[in-house]
Parts: C-alpha cells; structure tokens; sequence
C-alpha cells in the first residue's frame, strides 16, 4: 500500500495516467465477461451455436 | 429585541473601559491567548498508530493510499462511462450500415459490350459507363484543351482509357442526357441541347461544366467500384 501511494497516488499526474491505464485493462474485463455472460445465457440459440447443422 | 440589548451593553462597557482608561492613564494589556485552557485529550479517540505524539505517523500513507484507491476506483468506472458516451455520440455521426450498403455500387465489366453505354443508378442519380473503342479514346486524347469551355484532358478524366464513369446529370439543369447522340458522339442533353463528348466534356450548348466524374476504381480486371 505505501509504494502506491508514493509511487502513484502522491502526485496528480502519475494518479491520472494510472486511472487512465487501469481504465483501459477495467473495459478489456468487463467487456470479456459481460460476452460470456451473454453467452452462457444464450447458449444454443446463437448462429455460432447452430452453425455447425447448416455446414 | 434580545440583539439590541446585547449591542447597548457592549457600547457601555467599551464606554467604562475606555473612560477607565483615560481616568488612569494606564496602559492594560488585554492577553487573548487563553493559556489557561486544558486542551482535552482525545486519546479515546485516537488511533493506535497516532497515539504518541513524538513518534512519526507510521500509519498515514497506508490509510491515504486507500482512500486515494477507493476514489481511483470511482475514476475507473467514471472514464469508462465517459468513453463509453464519446464513442455512442462520436458513432452516431457515422453514416449507418444500410446508407453505407447503399453508397457504392459494383459493375461487371465484361456484360458491357465495347461501343456500348450503360446507365445505372447510384445514389439515386443516373450513372453512365461507357466501353469506349480504340478510337474514341485517340479522339478524345488528341481534343486540345484551349478548345474546351472546362479545360481538362481525357487521362485526368478516366482511371482507365476503356472506362469512361461520369454522373449522368446534365451540369446546365440537372436533366438526364441521352448516351451515343449530339455532335460529339457522347452524350446530348434535349433539355437545352448541351452537347458532351465521348470523355463527357462539354463541347456545345449551355451547360457549363464537364460531366462529374465520380470516385471509382477497378479491384480487378473485370470489377469496377464506384463510390
């Protein structure tokens, strides 16, 4: 915790690149699990599903 | 009721003090500082890590570092909302899949026939392509340009010399032009009887400007792209 705070979180410019960073790693996540989530839920109903009968 | 009483008990006790004053000829310092006052120990209060007064505050940049992590975390979630709303906003502006579909139209070359023009519909404008011969295109390039009211050569033109793509809309007022007709052997406007060449250059009449040429290319032999 004290090496963050010192090496991050003390000055304004390095605490904005590093929201900034872990944004980018944050919407990478949530988009990847919010598919699965969609997947698993429509599981047999879409054409990635299915495509194998029509092939 | 209660303020005015209070204010004329001040003026007459600044009144006192200063006829006082004058009366002594003493000079009385008023001290302020309030010395006297216990400071209260908030020891009960205090965390462990802070209780001793002396010792540097170990425990300061621990509790920083989350609060600055828990306010870092709301600013993850903010950028990702926001980017999330530059990128809907900023998408909108983008023309949509079916304008997109509708935007560029792909030829087969080899049902056109060479002498032959062919009309199509693009973007809800007539399109004319013409398979010009051999000499067609020696006509067209040896035209010098001090001869046309809108001066341009036959190569800055056509892509390629065969292909001949202009918009078939009359530059004088809009009409249609009819292919293969008028003085020039291109295309004649009955409109206004604007006459254009095989490279669609105005060549007599009225209208002012050249046919459009619109942005096309060829992907492969056989395979014009228009748009």
């Amino acid at each position: 915790m004290k090496v963050i705070y010192n090496s991050l979180f003390k000055r304004t410019s390095t605490y904005a690149v590093a929201i900034m960073a872990s944004a980018f790693f944050f919407e990478r996540a949530i988009d990847v699990t919010s598919n699965l989530i969609f997947d698993s839920i429509n599981k047999g109903k879409q054409w990635k599903d299915i495509k194998g009968k029509y092939e | 009721m209660m303020k005015a009483v209070s204010c004329a008990y001040v003026r007459a006790t600044a009144q006192a003090l200063s006829n006082s004053l004058r009366t002594t000829g003493a000079a009385v310092a008023t001290r302020q500082a309030h010395t006297d006052l216990q400071v209260p120990d908030f020891t009960a209060y205090r965390r462990d890590s802070v209780k001793d007064s002396r010792r540097r505050n170990e425990s300061a940049e621990e509790r920083k570092a989350f609060s600055y992590l828990l306010v870092g975390a709301g600013a993850v979630g903010g950028v990702y909302a926001a980017k999330g709303m530059v990128n809907a906003f900023v998408g909108s502006m983008s023309a949509s899949a079916d304008v997109l579909a509708m935007a560029k139209i792909e030829i087969k070359l080899s049902d056109i026939a060479e002498g032959k023009s062919v009309t199509f519909k693009w973007r809800g404008k007539p399109l004319f392509i013409r398979h010009r011969t051999p000499a067609e295109i020696e006509t067209e390039r040896s035209v010098p340009t001090s001869q046309l009211r809108d001066p341009e050569t036959d190569d800055q033109r056509v892509v390629k010399p065969e292909w001949l793509v202009v918009i078939g809309v009359c530059t004088h007022l809009g009409c249609v032009p009819i292919a293969n007709a008028g003085d020039f052997g291109g295309y004649y406007c009955p409109c206004h009887g604007s006459h254009y060449d095989a490279s669609g250059r105005i060549r007599k009449g009225p209208a002012p400007l050249n046919l459009e040429v619109p942005t096309h290319e060829f992907p492969d032999e056989s395979t014009l792209v228009v748009g």
